[in-house]
Formats: C-alpha cells, sequence, structure tokens
C-alpha cells in the first residue's frame, strides 16, 4: 500500500495545522509509522518540531498526545498511577498508556529534561517488542500498529549531562531540523499571521541576522516561533521596531547592553517611518 | 614629486582638520558592543576582534603621511582582515553625533558583507554597499544620511582643477548610485579619502590609467599582474603581531602609490628606483612584483613562520594542532611533556588561607551527596500519612499526593582543573600578590572545595615553550588523594613561558575523558588568550584553541574558563561560547569567588 493511501485511509482530521516541509521529512515520518518505528526529532527552540509532530497527527488521522516534559517528570507521570478517592484507591492511566492503549501519537517534547528512570520506561516500547509493562497493575500492554511514540529534543542546551543515552538514541528514526530556508521562513510568517510580503521578508532576515550572533554574543538563536509572535503584533498594527523589540529583542537577552545593540540590528533592516 | 605631493596633502589635511566636529565625536569604546553585534549579525567573521584602527593606522601610515603632509593627522579609515576588524578610535568628521555614530554602524555593516576578494577596491565598495542597500532598508536610510554628509564634507567641486573635478564627480557618482562607476578617471592628484569605505588594500586596477587597463595589447602583463596579486593577497593574511610594534601592511604601497601617482608599470622592475622608494618610505620596502623583495621583507618584519613549513614531530607524546587557514588539524605538531613534579616538600595549607578553608567546608558541605526525603509526592515507595489525614479531614478530592519518595541527589561529577602558568602570571595584580600567587591561593581552596563535595578532581598546571615543549605539571592526578605532597606541589608552582591553550586542553581532555563519572567539568584558568613563541597566536591560537574545545565537548565534556583578563570578551565569545566563561574583574577575588562559580556552574 503507497504511503499516500494510508493518510488517506485514516480520517481526515478537522483542521489541518499548516506546516511547510523542508524536505523529505513528511515522507520518513510515513514510512516510520508504516513499519512501526518510534522517531526522535531534533532542533533549536522554534524551528517547527511541535507543529510538525501536529500536523502528522492530522495528516495521518492520529490522536495526539503532547506531553511536555521537565526535571521533575517522573516514569509514573507517563504510565498512570493510583489515585485515591472517598471509596478507595483506582488507577488513572498517563498520557503514554492512554496512547498505547486507544493508539494515537505519543509525543514527548524535550525528552532531555525528564528524569533519568522516564526514558527506560520507553524502551520495551521503542523496540521490536513495542510493549508497555506496567508494574503497578501487573498489565503488559501490547501497542497497536496505530500508537507511535515521537520525542524531541534540542541539542543546543549545554546542560551538565542532558544528552539522550546511546541505548535511547539508538532506537528512534532521528530527524534532524534546522532553521527554514529564507524563502520557506518567509512563506511560513505569511501563512501563519498575513502581514505582507516585505515584512516577512525583513523578519526573515532579520531572525537570519540574529542567528549568526548565536553563541558569541547571544546564547540561542531566535526561532520561527519568535518572528511569527513579532509578526503577529505587526499585522495587529503594532509598529515593525516596537513588535520587534518586544517579541524578539527581549526574549533573546536580559542583559540591557545586549537588547540595545540588538535593536541597532531591528534598526539596519526596518527603516524609520 | 614628493614635495609636490606633500604640500597637496598638506593643505588637503588641514582642509580636513578644519572639518572635524569633536564636540559632536563619537568613540568606538563607547559602540563596541553595537558595532561587534551588527558586524556579526551581518555576516562578519566571529573570530574577528573589533579594535581601534587609529593607533595602528598611524603605525602604518604616519612616516608616510607626515612625509607627504608634514601632519600628523591621521586619515582613518576604516579595514577588516582576518583578525581584526580595524574602526577609528574617535569619528568626529560629521557636524552631529548621530551621524558619527552611524558612520561607525555603516562601516560594521560593510566590513561584514563578504564578496569575492578579486574585485578592484572600487568595485568591492560599490558592490558591498549596493548589496546592504537592498538587503537591510534601515542601513539604506543610514547610507543615504551619510552619503548627503560625506558629499558636503569634500566640499565643493567647482573649486578643483578640470581633472580632479572628474574624478571627484565620478566618486560622487558611486556614492550616489554605487556600482555606476567601473574606473575612475586619472586624475594628477589624489582624490580626498573616502571615509564610507574601506581603506583600499592591494593595488587594484582601479588606480592604474584607464588607456592600460584597456590596453588589449598588454593582456599578457595584466595576466602575471594577476597573479602577482593573489600572492600580495595571500601576503595579507600572514597573522601579524598585535599591539604597537611595527605594523606594516602591504596596502599601505598602495597609499603611496595612490597619493604619489607614480608611474607603476615603469618603475616596477628598476631596482635602484625601488631601493630608492623604500628608503623614502622609512622602514617599509615592497614592491607589486619581485619575490626577492618580498622575502627580504619577510624577514625585515619579522614575521611569523608559515604553520605549514613546520614538519610533524616524531618521539614523545604528540598532539595535533588546528590550521584554521586551511581548516585541517595537522597530526604531531606539538610535543607534550608531562612533569610530574615528584621531589617536593609536603606542606599543609597556608596558615592565611585557614579561615577560607573552614568557610568553603560550612558552605559546600550542603552538596555532599545525600539523600533526601520527599514528602507529599504523588509517588513513592511510602505513605505520607500527614497528607493522606490532612486529605480525609479537608475532604479534598483534588489533593492525591500522598507519598514518600526517596530520592538520591546525586553528584556524579568529576572535575579537571587546568591552570595556566605561563610567564604572563608574573604580572603585579595589587601591592603584594602576582597573579600566579592568585592562582595559587584559588588552587588551594578550590581543592579544599572539592574534598568537601566529595567530587573527584584532578589538577594541572601549563606552560609552552613552542611546539616542542608544552609543559604539563601533574598537580594532582584523579587517583591521587589531596594530600600534603598535593599541597606542596600547588605551593610550588611558578611561571615560565607561554601558553599553547589548544595542546593543552587537548591533553587535559584526554585525561578528564577516562573518567566514567556522568559529568565532567574542564575547569579552565588562565590570565590571557592563546600565545607562544611562533607562529602560536592571534588567530591561530584562538582557533586552535576553540578546536581543541569542540573536540572536548564531542567527547561529552563541558569546558568552563575562568580568566582574570579584562579584555577576555572580545575573544572568549567565540572560543567558549557566549555563556561559558567568565571573567573576574577584581583577581584578588579569584580564591574566594572560583569556589562559589564551581558550585553554581555544577548545580
Amino acid at each position: 500500500m503507497p504511503i499516500t493511501a494510508i493518510a488517506q485511509n485514516l480520517k481526515a482530521p478537522k483542521v489541518f495545522p499548516s506546516y511547510a516541509p523542508a524536505d523529505d521529512e513528511v515522507m520518513i515520518f510515513e514510512h516510520a509509522y508504516r513499519n512501526c518505528l518510534p522517531v526522535l526529532i531534533k532542533g533549536p527552540t522554534g524551528c517547527g518540531k511541535t507543529r510538525f509532530v501536529e500536523y502528522m497527527a492530522a495528516r495521518l488521522g492520529l490522536a495526539l498526545h503532547t506531553v511536555s516534559c521537565h526535571d521533575d517528570l517522573s516514569a509514573s507521570d507517563l504510565v498512570g498511577r493510583h489515585l485515591v478517592n472517598a471509596s478507595g484507591t483506582y488507577w488513572t492511566d498517563g498520557p503514554l498508556t492512554r496512547a498505547v492503549r486507544h493508539g494515537g501519537i505519543c509525543y514527548l517534547d524535550e525528552v532531555v529534561e525528564a528524569r533519568k528512570d522516564t526514558t527506560v520506561v520507553l524502551h520495551a516500547l521503542s523496540d521490536d517488542r513495542r510493549i508497555l509493562p506496567i508494574d503497578r497493575t501487573g498489565e503488559v500492554l501490547e501497542a497497536p500498529p496505530e500508537f507511535m511514540l515521537v520525542v524531541s529534543y534540542n541539542p543546543g542546551y549545554q546542560h551538565l549531562l542532558k544528552g539522550l543515552k546511546p541505548s535511547t538514541r539508538q532506537r528512534f528514526i532521528s530527524l534532524a531540523f534546522g532553521f527554514p530556508e529564507p524563502a520557506r521562513e518567509i512563506d511560513i510568517v505569511i501563512t501563519e499571521t498575513g502581514v505582507d510580503h516585505t515584512i516577512a521578508k525583513h523578519l526573515v532576515t532579520l531572525a537570519n541576522a540574529l542567528r549568526s550572533t548565536a553563541n558569541h554574543d547571544l546564547e540561542e538563536a531566535p526561532g520561527t516561533r519568535l518572528i511569527v509572535d513579532a509578526a503577529k503584533l505587526i499585522a495587529t498594527g503594532c509598529p515593525p521596531q516596537t513588535a520587534c523589540r518586544a517579541a524578539i529583542v527581549e526574549c533573546l537577552s536580559d542583559e540591557p547592553e545586549i537588547t540595545k545593540a540588538l535593536m541597532v540590528v531591528v534598526n539596519a533592516i526596518f527603516a524609520h517611518s | 614629486m614628493e614635495e609636490q605631493v606633500g604640500i597637496a596633502w598638506h593643505k588637503l589635511i588641514n582642509r580636513l582638520a578644519t572639518r572635524r566636529y569633536p564636540d559632536e565625536s563619537v568613540a568606538l569604546s563607547d559602540i563596541s558592543t553595537p558595532v561587534g553585534i551588527l558586524f556579526r549579525a551581518l555576516g562578519g567573521d566571529h573570530g574577528v576582534a573589533i579594535q581601534a584602527g587609529g593607533s595602528i593606522l598611524n603605525h602604518a601610515k604616519r612616516s608616510l603621511l607626515e612625509r607627504l603632509a608634514g601632519s600628523e593627522r591621521k586619515v582613518e579609515l576604516a579595514w577588516v582582515d582576518h583578525q581584526a576588524l580595524q574602526l577609528p578610535a574617535v569619528i568626529d568628521s560629521f557636524p552631529t553625533q548621530r551621524l558619527n555614530n552611524e558612520l561607525y554602524l555603516w562601516l560594521a555593516a560593510l566590513s561584514a558583507t563578504s564578496l569575492p576578494p578579486q574585485q578592484t577596491w572600487l568595485a568591492r565598495n560599490q558592490n558591498a554597499t549596493r548589496l546592504i542597500i537592498q538587503r537591510f532598508p534601515g542601513m539604506a536610510a543610514i547610507y543615504r544620511r551619510l552619503v548627503a554628509a560625506e558629499i558636503l564634507r569634500r566640499g565643493p567641486t567647482s573649486r578643483l582643477p578640470p581633472d580632479e573635478a572628474q574624478q571627484e564627480q565620478a566618486i560622487r557618482d558611486a556614492l550616489h548610485e554605487p556600482g555606476s562607476i567601473s574606473v575612475l578617471p586619472h586624475a594628477r592628484r589624489a582624490h580626498q579619502p573616502i571615509l564610507l569605505w574601506l581603506r583600499p588594500d592591494i593595488l587594484t586596477s582601479a588606480s592604474l590609467p584607464p588607456q592600460k587597463n584597456q590596453d588589449q595589447a598588454s593582456r599578457e602583463s595584466s595576466t602575471t599582474q594577476s597573479d602577482k596579486k593573489r600572492r600580495m593577497a595571500e601576503y595579507t593574511e600572514m597573522p601579524e603581531r598585535k599591539g604597537g610594534l611595527l605594523l606594516f601592511r602591504p596596502e599601505s604601497i598602495f597609499s603611496w602609490s595612490e597619493y604619489a601617482k607614480i608611474e607603476h608599470e615603469a618603475q616596477e622592475n628598476e631596482d635602484e628606483d625601488l631601493a630608492q622608494a623604500a628608503d623614502d618610505l622609512d622602514t617599509i620596502s615592497i614592491t607589486r612584483d619581485s619575490r626577492n623583495i618580498a622575502k627580504k621583507l619577510s624577514m625585515s618584519l619579522d614575521l611569523p613562520k608559515a604553520a605549514s613549513a613546520l614538519p610533524p614531530l616524531n618521539d614523545g607524546k604528540m598532539l595535533p594542532e588546528w590550521d584554521y587557514k586551511t581548516r585541517t588539524l595537522k597530526p604531531d605538531q606539538c610535543r607534550v611533556n608531562t612533569i610530574p613534579l615528584t621531589d617536593v616538600e609536603p606542606c599543609a595549607l597556608p596558615e592565611h588561607l585557614k579561615r577560607d578553608q573552614q568557610r568553603l567546608k560550612r558552605q559546600f558541605g550542603a552538596l555532599q551527596p545525600v539523600r533526601q526525603r520527599l514528602k507529599g509526592q504523588p509517588d513513592g515507595n511510602d505513605i505520607d500519612i500527614d497528607a493522606y489525614i490532612r486529605h480525609i479531614s479537608h475532604q479534598n478530592e483534588t489533593e492525591n499526593r500522598f507519598y514518600i519518595d526517596h530520592r538520591n541527589r546525586e553528584r556524579d561529577l568529576s572535575c579537571l582543573l587546568l591552570a595556566d602558568l605561563s610567564l604572563s602570571t608574573e604580572a603585579w595584580v595589587g601591592d603584594n600578590q602576582r597573579v600566579i600567587d592568585v592562582i595559587r591561593e584559588s588552587l588551594f581552596l578550590f581543592a579544599e572545595t572539592l574534598t568537601t563535595t566529595l567530587d573527584q578532581f584532578a589538577l594541572y598546571g601549563f606552560s609552552s615553550k613552542q611546539r616542542t615543549d608544552v609543559r604539563v605539571h601533574t598537580l594532582k592526578a584523579f587517583d591521587e588523594p589531596y594530600s600534603d605532597i598535593v599541597r606542596g606541589r600547588i605551593n610550588g608552582i611558578s611561571s615560565a613561558y607561554y601558553t599553547r591553550m589548544g595542546a593543552a586542553i587537548r591533553h587535559a581532555t584526554e585525561i578528564l575523558a577516562r573518567q566514567k563519572t556522568r559529568e565532567r567539568l574542564l575547569l579552565l584558568l588562565t590570565d590571557g588568550k592563546p600565545n607562544d613563541a611562533d607562529h602560536y597566536e592571534g588567530r591561530y591560537g584562538i582557533e586552535d584553541t576553540r578546536k581543541a574545545l569542540i573536540e572536548a565537548r564531542q567527547q561529552g565534556l563541558r569546558p568552563f574558563c575562568v580568566t582574570v583578563d579584562q579584555e577576555a570578551h572580545e575573544y572568549l565569545p567565540h572560543i567558549f561560547g557566549k555563556s561559558n566563561f567568565i571573567i573576574i574583574r577584581k583577581p584578588s577575588e579569584l580564591p574566594a569567588r572560583l569556589p562559589l562559580l564551581y558550585a553554581l556552574i555544577t548545580r
């Protein structure tokens, strides 16, 4: 069965999130889904990882269970736990268990942020066994073909020892995301916000200019999300320089000297009217 | 000839002098951050330092200018090469501060725009201008204001002789319509310097009389010429000595030829004339052709030897070195000599540090690995009765954290501290302390701290005497206890020679990478940038160090740099990355601050 047929066979989603493919990531994702393989997406903040997963879920007609990982996220936050009410204890499924039981994509955003024991739960799910053993209830859930595990992380964050273990990493089909090409990013900004082409072009030029100072003057490069936010402000009538200051510059640095200098870059691109 | 030019220059310079606005001046030091960020944002190289080029230009051109114009006035034009973006220290040429400010920004943008190097000075400035105007409307607005001010500054053309007026008009056209002028009309006298453009570099066809440029018959000679040009361009890439020593750039000869308008084609093969001209130019001797002269120049200027000329070493422990120009990691370029420091006098912690030691022990005891009992957790091995009773009594259905969880707050960390012991640490930082003393005390207190936190650690010192002798002193290896013998070694450190940082980092990386802990921190303690007594300096040393750190990160180590060099913000962001270094403003505070810093970065 060709890949497109899979998409057509599944029920069409109500709202299709807009997503402009950079390369062949849509095809790879569909192949991974077809082969019951988990997918790892890596890329900088705001480059469209989450949007891509939303898009793919809609495209494949799958429910999406998103978990934003944080450093206190434990295995039972994913799997589920016993809760207590007046009549005693009862079990509730976590998002991962829910996805395994009912099918759909379980998306773990920024998976490296989670506690170490969390990723171990994923091991039996992410190899060919595709099972989720639940210690507390004694259940062993077998994942249906409609279940898919997707994790993402940002390799740019320089945490002391926050990387994925090779044993975890090597279970995934990996997609590396970067910032979109200028032409594509301009299209994205226009599609998302409806600003005119000139504004979109200037914003993308600004983003790329700021990206080239990353690691030297900035800790992290501005993502597409930031310029989309700026474009939204501009679209509703905010002056471009002000929008860039509020939506981009102040989000990138807290040092007054740096933000002032970044505004010089903004003013180099947006002429004062 | 010289006198004529001198008079012309004198007039010119005097005219210029009257057109400065010291009250509206802008200093580079005040806006170096925005200039630097703009430069990098518009595509400038991260490794290029932003410098005031005034003094450098002065050195390069002063004799010339003084000779020609009899004046100390400098013409400060911007210039960028592999090492630095040189901008005027102060700009006061325009009547408002805003314009002077904008000239800095404009020059930074112009320098950041990369174009094929074969283009002529005239074409390159115009093309770069056009590119910027197209891509950055804000810069275009700035440019229009600057052109108007620059043309006002240049004065009316009506007072000029016809040939100069024609040339001046062409310059104005080029400013107004960048890209419109391909050849400057020849004039007997040189035109005024164009403040909006980068300094002319190599001899370009734009300065040749047009008839020769278009002469089809001389095609043969023009091919050899372009070949020579390339050679000179390569030559300018040679690492230069920093500081106020003789700083010669081959482009200076352009100034000479440009302003003196000597017929180069006729002169360049006449060695006598060259020698004459060279004498006239004081220390400067160069010509567009003639390999011999170029060789002589390289000796008299004591330019560093090309790195490629060095054969690999083949005995002892060898480490590679990164050559940023060829972008290759050259194997076996440095020999590391590990110096174990066996015969030292064991000693106790110096008395004056005992109080600090006690304080640190108290402060850092909290970082010891302990098992924590966390109440009110959604999960855990024990039941939190208190939380359950609270829940029952309040009939609060939503509250469901009834467990007690035990968690190990573990610190699985090893740290290798690498201290710079080069001769520069002999510098005094107060009335009674040298940098080396500060480093010694820092090492003591750092070791005390890490003994308290139970983290594994090693201490090494390094210095170098060219690539054949990179010395690494083992103060404390990972498997050694922190004992009086180690204290004796710390007590005995002394400074020597230079700082070949890349090799020392590579060596330390090898040691640290063998540690099995989850977190591995490579801490570098230094007082300056990488340098050694050979080609290892300037951009070369910086890029090699950067490369060594990238390799360390690839091995899962985390490098961090603590420096007392107040100028370090110029190069450390490039080497270590924005958030992986700290500059200690008062070196004497280093011993007390280092342990706190350690706590912060390993939190």
